[in-house]
């Protein structure tokens, strides 16, 4: 039974712990993989096997695999507040569709799988959809969450058909390299790229933390909020853009990852209770160490062939879950 | 008589549908005014216009002479609580942390509550009554018990108006009785205004200093509790028949239903 | 007037379901492949084709047929409309229930198989023998062969190379065990370091070509030259990379189970063992 409210020193503590589990995950995570590697032998010799495999391959991948699942989860944990739904997902934004078919234009439309240029397609597409669904959902000088779920979901919709579209349109290989994107894969050489993924990442997170009492508030209603001091039509804004752009940055880089948003947020939520304050790092903190150890089983369970890392999300996360779901509801918590 | 909290000459409509028209409410000091009336006369809608949640399409409501708009929304709720009819809450929060967030406008942004804030919390939480459910989930708590948690959170918001809209509605005699003695001392102490939407008029005419009947959107009269609650008053409001005696310990009136008019 | 009404109405009658004429050799193929196309060319039959798939594209000749749809999804249709006595097919992910449908409506269908080396000279002698050609098959199955053959003894005696040949960067998916590609991989001279991988297209973890150190990397996937040299790049330890051996591939004739089959192994030769080609 967690304490009755959040205290500074309880959220200092909990972070510190979230943070060691999430080095730990790292280091273990590098060392792990269907190749062994010595550390030692990496760090003796730039030039040898083990340092490229290390430093070429599989660092970038494990961070960027810590930062998108932070950011997914963050994202997550935010909207879950922001919509009053403890089920909503990052992707219903329709965001994600939206960086989604710019992706794959950019992809079918010859660009190379290895250079920028397909993130930074998405990315814009994620704005684009940014937009758009922000705009669409304004009424009457009002975004309500109905309304942004409704246009998300529509948007969504409309990206789907757009995809199936470009499949059907493409060659054959093109359609696997497409599927293979939105499947959503880790796999990354570039640490410009991760460095440009974390950047958006902690804006975001720190974006989002700034407004997590005011979320905190959101829970009394928006008539509630508004009688507690909160500009509600101020914050769902800030709330909307600042999940937007962690769900955009992290769809652009590593396709639709999907799970981590949905999970990690309403797990850490059954454990630390809804506060914001605690919830929002936690759930940063917790994404990453989740989508690391899904992403570690991705490309190693199978020995040399990879499995889409949403695979895993899925399968991993999915009965867990469910799991600690039936513990809380036994025991009439939940 | 100086008005703290004032409504001049409100209307609101939903739409097309007009819901209150040129309503003019005001309320001093320590006093406390009684709204009642017959359901879907607009009782809920007032409340809410007096809390700045939704805007008058005519007329204005003003705090201490400026009107609501022109407060920032935190400033305000440093002034101004409601405790609302029907509180629902989506995540499990305990009911210390429902009670603080009434704190929240006293504090910074992203501030944590500190020694004194939980002080008050829990006081107010000692003096509704539900001091020991601290740490229960509110969803948890039966509807009475959340109805006084909200009541605390309204007082840990150390208002100077306090708008409560049905606050008795799932409580049981005992705490009918214990919140209007909460609400009557910090009248008395803290010369808190208090504007309450009723739907007993016997409690009303037992606590309240004045009541305005709203019906059909508009004030149908008002006055003090013997001005309002009369058979004429009440028969051409409610469409009923009642009774009015008079109340042996107070003096004032008291009402009991008799039946709807047959004409 | 009534005539000629009649006597298209019994044409059209007749044209969904034409049997074969009275002799049995068919003199109206209809190729739903590439690789079948050539084939069937090469057999010397070319002229009886009245219908291939869009992909068609070698010999030159073939621009001159009528189109009846692509490989993954030919139409009904219009291959029916073509009145064909025999059409040939290869499985293709997504044609199974036009190859079904055709069978259907009573036209005689082929299928032939396009994975491995046997299944090449199956597929050409079936095509042949359905053609009524049996003779000119062996002898393109010979030819073929040895043709082959004259790949495999250019660079007979020289230790094999380990080579990585991968039709995906993104996806990282490379040629397995199993494949017709792996076969002319060995048979150039190479040994395959994806062959253990378990699977046919096995999609590989970047560490894995680290780790397996391919002395070549055929790039034979769709992106662009520079994305493949980007992609591994990096990887500084690989002997390929190291000495700038990655080699992009046209992938027409690497992919096709037909009688160019040679002209792909030789390529692949030329890849893996340079210094057998400099002279």
């Amino acid at each position: 039974m967690r304490p009755p409210h959040l205290t500074a020193r309880r959220l200092v503590t909990t972070s510190v712990a979230l943070v060691a589990l999430l080095v730990a995950t790292l280091v273990a995570a590098s060392l792990v993989g269907p190749v062994h590697v010595s550390l030692a032998r990496a760090l003796a010799t730039a030039d040898s096997t083990d340092a490229v495999i290390l430093f070429r391959t599989r660092l970038p991948r494990v961070l960027l695999g810590a930062v998108v699942g932070g950011s997914l989860a963050a994202a997550g944990a935010a909207l879950q507040a922001l919509l009053g739904n403890p089920l909503a997902c990052p992707h219903l934004l329709g965001i994600s569709g939206g960086a989604a078919v710019a992706g794959v234009l950019a992809l079918v439309a010859g660009a190379d799988t290895v250079s920028p240029v397909v993130p930074l397609a998405a990315f814009a597409g994620a704005l684009g959809a940014i937009a758009i669904v922000a705009l669409g959902a304004r009424a009457g000088g009002r975004t309500t969450p109905h309304a942004v779920l409704l246009v998300g979901v529509v948007f969504n919709a409309l990206a789907a058909a757009a995809l199936m579209l470009v499949n059907a349109l493409a060659s054959y290989t093109q359609a696997q390299g497409v599927l293979f994107w939105i499947m959503g894969s880790l796999s990354t050489q570039s640490y410009g790229l991760l460095a440009a993924a974390a950047l958006y990442g902690l804006v975001g997170l720190a974006w989002l933390g700034v407004h997590a009492q005011d979320l905190n508030l959101l829970a009394a209603g928006e008539e509630g909020a508004a009688q507690l001091g909160v500009e509600v039509e101020r914050t769902r804004r800030a709330v909307f853009l600042a999940s937007s752009l962690l769900v955009g940055a992290a769809v652009s880089v590593s396709g639709m990852i999907g799970f981590v948003g949905l999970i990690v947020p309403h797990l850490l939520r059954l454990l630390l209770g809804p506060d914001q304050r605690l919830l929002l790092p936690a759930s940063f903190l917790g994404g990453a160490v989740f989508l690391v150890w899904a992403d570690t089983l991705a490309r190693t369970v199978l020995g040399p062939v990879e499995l889409p890392v949403g695979v895993v999300t899925a399968l991993t996360g999915g009965p867990f879950f469910l799991f600690l779901l039936r513990r809380h509801l036994r025991r009439g918590l939940a | 008589m100086t008005a703290l909290l004032e409504a001049e000459r409100v209307s609101f409509a939903y739409g097309p549908r007009a819901v209150l028209s040129e309503v003019s409410l005001v309320v001093a000091p320590g006093e406390l005014v009684g709204v009642i009336g017959p359901n879907g006369g607009g009782k809920t809608t007032l409340v809410r216009l007096l809390s700045g949640v939704l805007a008058p399409r005519a007329g204005s409501v003003r705090l201490r002479g400026t009107a609501l708009t022109a407060w920032r929304r935190r400033e305000l709720a440093r002034r101004l609580a409601v405790v609302p009819q029907d509180p629902t809450l989506e995540f499990p929060f305990t009911a210390l942390e429902v009670v603080l967030m009434g704190r929240a406008p006293h504090l910074p942004a992203l501030g944590f509550p500190r020694a004194h804030d939980l002080a008050m919390a829990r006081a107010a939480m000692d003096r509704l009554d539900v001091a020991g459910l601290e740490d229960r989930p509110l969803e948890r708590l039966s509807g009475g018990e959340r109805q006084r948690v909200l009541l605390a959170r309204a007082l840990a918001q150390e208002p100077e108006v306090l708008l409560l809209d049905e606050p008795t509605t799932h409580l049981d005699l005992r705490h009918q009785a214990g919140i209007y003695d909460v609400v009557a001392e910090l009248r008395r102490t803290r010369g808190v205004a208090v504007v309450s939407v009723l739907h007993d008029l016997n409690l009303a005419a037992l606590y309240c200093d004045r009541l305005v009947l709203l019906a059909g959107g508009r004030v149908a009269c008002e006055g003090r509790p013997a001005e309002v609650l009369t058979p004429a008053v009440l028969r051409a409001a409610y469409a009923t028949e009642v009774y009015v005696g008079t109340n042996a310990l107070t003096g004032g009136p008291i009402v009991l239903p008799r039946g709807p008019t047959t004409t | 007037m009534t005539c000629r009404l009649l006597a298209l109405l019994v044409l059209a009658g007749c044209g969904a379901a034409a049997p074969p004429p009275s002799g049995g050799v068919p003199a109206r193929i209809v190729s739903l492949a590439p690789s079948i196309t050539e084939v069937v060319y090469a057999l010397g039959a070319g002229e009886r084709l009245v219908g291939v798939c869009a992909q068609c594209d070698y010999p030159e000749a073939v621009a001159r047929v009528p189109r009846v749809g692509g490989y993954l999804a030919p139409s009904v249709e219009v291959t029916l409309a073509t009145r064909p006595d025999l059409v040939i097919a290869v499985p293709s992910p997504g044609n199974r229930e036009a190859v079904r449908a055709i069978e259907r409506a009573g036209v005689r269908v082929l299928v032939v198989h396009d994975r491995t080396l046997a299944d090449l000279w199956a597929s050409m002698r079936a095509v042949a023998g359905a053609l009524g050609l049996p003779a000119a098959g062996e002898r393109l199955v010979a030819d073929v062969s040895a043709s082959l053959g004259a790949v495999r003894d250019r660079v007979a005696g020289r230790p094999p190379r380990r080579v990585l040949m991968i039709v995906g960067h993104s996806p990282l998916v490379a040629v397995g065990r199993g494949t017709l590609q792996d076969e002319l991989l060995t048979m150039a001279g190479g040994v395959n370091v994806a062959g253990d991988a378990g699977q046919v297209w096995p999609t590989l973890t970047l560490e894995l070509v680290v780790a397996r150190a391919p002395e070549v990397i055929v790039d034979a996937a769709m992106g662009s030259e520079e994305a493949g040299r980007q992609l591994f790049a990096g990887l500084t330890t690989v002997p390929a990379v190291r000495s700038g051996r990655v080699v992009p591939l046209a992938s027409d004739t690497l992919f096709r189970a037909g009688p160019r089959v040679p002209e792909a192994a030789a390529a692949l030769a030329r890849a893996i063992h340079p210094e057998a080609f400099a002279g």
